[in-house]
């Protein structure tokens, strides 16, 4: 066998060959590395485009239930889907997350407004989970228009660094969007989701103290409220959105609110939320720490921090953790296993950082779409 | 158009190697690296052909949604298929089958599969 390069008459055809291939990869081995980018981005839009044309068909589909005509339902949702909110100016921080706030009421307002033309006869529940599952398809637009919008950017203007952290993002992204869109069977069911742990565990743990529906106190701020119970000598204000219906409310000012009201007597703030695991954790892990374990924008959880922080209030969080999957989807059994652990770990605090006659403030942060009062 | 490219990328496949194998003739000459490139090329077609299209996907049915009934007053507790409108501590209108008494719904949720534990 004769493959040198200086043996054989047709030994010239091998040295073309390898030339060519030399002069090819250099001058065009970033435009063919950029064309594999493009397909491989253009592989996870096809995807992306799907989840979103199906979440978007599934809102339709739930919104018409109740009654209006699917031709108008679809026509509203199309309006509704590049709904926006401009976040406030940061240049002058002071004052930003009253501006935020006010802001985040009002983009709320909005939605339950646009909720409530389109189903005039569904009730609060369900046009608390019908808001949640026009969220979601927004969620799911936006990620495909936004992905969409740097495909054809960079496709546009050849820019290799544009494409390749599109390319490299891209994984990340497909899997948020797969969490998101396995959950708008959730949503639109007004299925339980893992992000209800928080207020599950504080209604299981009230009615171990004997609280009925009967004795949860409404609308303390909006959409939140509280069962009081006595725990081995101390009050408990149980705190959590109200269910079944899909909301989280607005429980960091309902923190502070309550220990306005109790100037002085409130002894301890626990916050029970579910939290993100890192890859490799167990899913169900019971965790606790320091600080206010709230995942919102940003006023709510400075509400409970600066109210805890003015009255000198102990402040303490147990978590559970869910990857994003579960945190969206469906309530995991493992989710639902813990709920024995999370609140043998309140009684411990309750019993070893406090002291009988004190109060103490249990708030369940998380979406309260499925669960009971 | 499935098949036939399959049959083309095992006719191709295989004629790449018997040229590959006649290129390690030591009776060819100087022709044998040529032969040998030829061979590679044509069996990398064939290989081409055989892998290409798409594999169909395989759809993951969702998981069931399953509800958990249990009694108020004693241990029965019952698992069935989730219905619309369950939701978690649902009193329900059914009276329990072993001591009559109420019942609740305490549970909403799915059985994911554990996925293989990593080394770590």
């Amino acid at each position: 066998m004769q493959i040198g390069l200086d043996g054989g008459e047709y030994s010239w055809v091998l040295n073309l060959v390898f030339f060519a291939f030399i002069m090819i990869m250099s001058l065009y081995g970033q435009k063919i590395q950029m064309w594999q980018w493009l397909k491989q981005i253009e592989a996870g839009l096809i995807e992306l485009k799907r989840m979103a044309i199906e979440s978007r068909q599934s809102a339709i589909d739930t919104f018409k239930e109740h009654g209006t005509e699917e031709e108008e339902v679809a026509k509203e949702i199309d309006r509704w889907l590049d709904y926006f909110t401009i976040m406030p100016v940061d240049l002058d921080p002071a004052g930003i997350l009253k501006r935020l706030d006010h802001l985040l009421d009002q983009r709320r307002d909005r939605f339950q407004e646009f909720v409530t033309d389109l189903t005039p006869d569904a009730s609060n529940s369900e046009r608390m989970n019908l808001e949640n599952t026009l969220e979601v398809t927004q969620v799911l637009s936006l990620i495909f228009r936004i992905v969409r919008h740097f495909y054809l950017l960079g496709k546009k203007t050849g820019s290799t660094i544009m494409v390749m952290q599109v390319q490299m993002i891209m994984p990340e992204l497909l899997r948020l969007a797969k969490a998101y869109s396995d959950a708008m069977d959730a949503f639109s069911q007004g299925k339980p989701i893992g992000d209800g742990i928080g207020p599950l565990v504080v209604t299981k743990l009230a009615r171990e103290y004997d609280a009925t529906p009967e004795t949860y106190v409404h609308e303390v701020t909006k959409e939140v409220g509280y069962y009081p119970i006595e725990v081995e000598g101390r009050t408990v204000y149980a705190m959590r959105a109200t269910g079944p219906g899909g909301t989280v409310g607005k429980p960091g000012f309902a923190v502070k609110k309550i220990v306005e009201d109790n100037k002085g007597k409130i002894a301890r703030i626990i916050t029970v939320d579910a939290a993100l695991k890192l890859e490799g954790e167990e899913m169900g892990r019971v965790s606790e720490g320091t600080g206010a374990a709230i995942g919102d924008p940003g006023p709510e959880k400075h509400a409970i921090e600066q109210a805890a922080t003015d009255n000198q209030i102990g402040i303490e969080a147990i978590v559970v953790k869910e990857d994003e999957a579960a945190a969206v989807g469906v309530l995991d059994k493992r989710v639902l296993d813990s709920l024995p652990e999370v609140i043998d770990r309140i009684k411990i605090a309750i019993r070893k950082r406090t002291k009988p006659g004190d109060k103490i403030i249990l708030v369940g942060i998380g979406n309260t779409i499925g669960i009971g009062l | 158009m499935g098949i036939i490219s399959k049959i083309l990328g095992v006719v191709l496949t295989a004629s790449g190697a018997l040229i590959l194998t006649h290129a390690m003739d030591p009776n060819v000459g100087s022709l044998s690296f040529v032969l040998f490139v030829v061979g590679l090329l044509v069996m990398s077609v064939g290989f081409g052909l055989l892998t290409a299209g798409k594999q169909k996907k395989e759809v993951k049915a969702s998981l069931p949604t399953v509800t958990e009934i249990r009694c108020n007053g004693c241990d029965f507790k019952e698992i069935r298929d989730y219905e619309k409108g369950d939701y978690i501590l649902k009193p329900l209108e059914m009276k329990c089958p072993k001591c009559s008494g109420k019942m609740t719904i305490e549970g909403v949720y799915v059985v994911r599969e554990e996925p293989d534990k990593d080394r770590f």
